[in-house]
């Protein structure tokens, strides 16, 4: 019961905050805001971190992080450019690249999985470090430029539609039904949540921590590789330092969206709602011309408020009912 | 306590570190004669200089059990907001320089600690979100040109030496008396950690928080201690790189927090806290400069920089946690 209170009020404060935005932008730039337009151009640029943020999603749902998501992504990206390039970008030349580059990205997040799950290395080290070397060994692919001369078919996936309504919308959808369909309807997801809640408990309880961990930074991995075809799709080209503000964009969005940073809470709807919220403020910032230095600022101003005010509402919480915060005697 | 066995010493990780740079020095010294000679480690401690400063600091936040990723952030803002100051204002004092820097160091460390022992938010999370506030805040308040003319008497500081080598050839290699700074600093936590309660304090806390709030330590103070210092030091070591750049650049020191750790954790220091020391760090900080600055003599490309870096800390975790692993597995006396 308390969860689900709990869960409703970073909803409620999240549904107050797209609010408070669409608000905001009615009053200062009414006419650009609000139009066919506008909105699909955002529609074009969410998905491509929105995936991402999934995957940072149940790295933090299994009580761990995933930083290294860009890197994969990157990386993804590169070896697809890589083998479509190189077979002269036929139609089975985009198949087999997409493939290869969703099987990469499953095997970065499998050795993710690895060191933290059987050499027992922190996840936050683990994945700061995947960065850099899955990031690493797509710069060395590439030797820095990028690369370029992606067959146009390709380039459609992220910048073509159906209709009025871009294909890039119906992957996301698609990664959103997939993402809570796994948390909700699968053993696998559960036990995702068990051992985020308590590794220790649910490892007694007979769950494989090895496994599931395995698993999470597998799925988590390949969401990353879809992020990075889509990216690479998006910019017509492959680079080792594409979308390197994305790491602190996913990271806020889970912790907007009602993830707690130790693991086991949190939910797929209040991941989306949260994608959504920084959209509008995103391309709020954008139609307002501001600079994108500013963008970071209040990015950080964000994640630390909004953390700082779950954990605090924790404490309050705990302190009513007499208890000693649990945060006290994690950290 | 326990005298240490000789065999114990040998295979201790500070001396399998040394093993190592040791074989990565003779190898680079068969592809290069001209390595190994005084003039290499003269420009090696230039390149270290801020390396270490950095590494020293970040090595006693992860000893405390936590970790530190606005480090760079810090750095900028304190090289950046003193020298635009007294550029605007036509200032030239050193003292006045290294104490801007050191203030606003000591106020953003003091912003984390804030944030992670008052408020206890991951350590993570938070340095990330204070980096991306401090790196955002830098560049839309005080603009992002490089300033290249530093004011005379504190450009004068890179001139002045501890000692110049002349080499064979008639080319000269001075170290810079800045090179002060990471000694100093070193001798000082070395000192701070092995003999003062508060340095044990944070290897209590690292340990074990709740175990050494039990046993009587203030934790919260101790986490405290542990953000603000390495904030004021991480601003004396970022005017430091300025004068030695002979730069102001409110975007150079961006991303080298995964450098920093690298060299760290290599070091021996475990990044769950509660161990490490000054000399694995000063060690690691070594092997990373050398591989970092000495990998196109071994013939690798430098585009390969950032992959052996990754490379490198995933051996040094792997190995540290295999030996604790191991440690953990085998017979309890």
């Amino acid at each position: 019961m308390k969860k689900i209170q709990s869960m409703d009020r970073s909803l409620k404060t999240l549904l107050l905050l797209v609010a408070a935005v669409l608000l905001v932008m009615a009053i200062v730039a009414p006419g650009s805001y609000y139009g066919v337009d506008n909105l699909r151009s955002m529609i074009f640029q969410f998905p491509e971190y929105g995936i991402i943020a999934y995957g940072m999603m149940l790295a933090m749902l299994s009580g761990g992080i995933d930083l290294s998501l860009v890197g994969i992504a990157n990386l993804v990206g590169i070896v697809a450019a890589k083998i479509m390039l190189g077979m002269g970008g036929s139609g089975a030349s985009i198949a087999l690249g997409c493939a290869a580059g969703i099987l990469v990205g499953a095997a970065c997040g499998l050795f993710n999985g690895f060191m933290i799950g059987y050499l027992r290395v922190p996840a936050m080290l683990v994945t700061l470090c995947g960065l850099q070397l899955f990031g690493g060994l797509g710069l060395a692919i590439t030797t820095g430029p990028a690369l370029n001369g992606l067959p146009e078919k390709f380039i459609q996936i992220a910048n073509g539609s159906v209709g009025s309504i871009p294909i890039v919308l119906f992957i996301f959808l698609a990664v959103v039904a997939a993402m809570a369909f796994l948390t909700k309807c699968t053993v696998f997801g559960s036990h995702v949540l068990f051992m985020g809640s308590n590794a220790e408990a649910s490892r007694y309880s007979g769950i494989s921590i090895l496994k599931v961990t395995l698993l999470t930074y597998m799925v988590s991995g390949i969401l990353g590789g879809v992020s990075g075809l889509v990216i690479a799709s998006h910019f017509g080209s492959a680079k080792s330092d594409y979308g390197s503000s994305y790491t602190l964009l996913s990271l806020l969005i889970a912790v907007l969206g009602g993830i707690h940073p130790d693991g086991g809470r949190g939910s797929v709807l209040g991941v989306t709602l949260s994608i959504l919220l920084l959209q509008l403020i995103s391309n709020a910032f954008s139609i307002l011309q501001a600079d994108t230095t500013l963008k970071t600022f209040v990015y950080g101003w964000l994640l630390i408020g909004s953390l700082a005010f779950t954990i605090l509402m924790e404490k309050r919480a705990a302190r009513r009912k007499g208890v000693r915060p649990a945060v006290l005697d994690k950290r | 306590m326990k005298k240490k066995s000789v065999s114990g010493i040998l295979t201790s990780n500070q001396m399998i570190l040394l093993y190592i740079i040791v074989v990565l020095c003779v190898l680079i010294g068969t592809r290069n004669q001209a390595f190994l000679s005084v003039s290499t480690a003269i420009t090696l401690c230039r390149a270290m200089l801020v390396t270490l400063c950095f590494a020293v600091c970040e090595m006693l936040i992860i000893i405390s059990g936590g970790i530190d990723v606005s480090f760079p952030a810090i750095a900028c803002a304190a090289l950046f907001i003193p020298i635009k100051i007294m550029t605007d204002a036509d200032l030239d004092s050193v003292p006045l320089a290294f104490g801007m820097a050191i203030l606003i160091g000591l106020i953003f460390g003091a912003f984390n600690a804030l944030l992670i022992a008052h408020i206890q938010l991951p350590p993570l999370i938070a340095t990330l979100g204070t980096s991306s506030i401090i790196n955002g805040g830098l560049l839309v308040f005080f603009g992002s040109r490089e300033i290249s003319n530093l004011p005379d008497s504190v450009d004068a500081i890179s001139k002045q030496y501890l000692f110049t080598y002349t080499a064979p050839t008639g080319f000269e290699y001075k170290l810079t008396i800045l090179f002060l700074i990471p000694i100093l600093l070193c001798v000082f936590v070395a000192v701070l950690l092995r003999y003062t309660m508060l340095g044990r304090g944070i290897y209590a806390v690292g340990g074990d928080a709740n175990a050494a709030r039990i046993a009587g330590f203030n934790v919260r103070r101790i986490r405290v201690f542990a953000y603000t210092f390495s904030g004021a030091v991480t601003g004396l070591a970022a005017m430091a790189y300025c004068i030695l750049m002979r730069t102001a650049n409110p975007k150079n020191l961006m991303g080298s927090e995964m450098m920093v750790i690298a060299a760290v954790v290599v070091g021996g220091t475990r990044i769950t806290g509660g161990h490490g020391g000054v000399l694995g760090t000063i060690l690691g900080v070594c092997l990373i400069t050398l591989i970092q600055n000495n990998l196109i003599m071994l013939g690798v490309p430098t585009y390969w920089q950032k992959f052996v870096v990754g490379l490198v800390i995933v051996l040094g975790t792997s190995i540290t946690s295999l030996r604790a692993k191991r440690i953990a597995q085998g017979p309890k006396v």
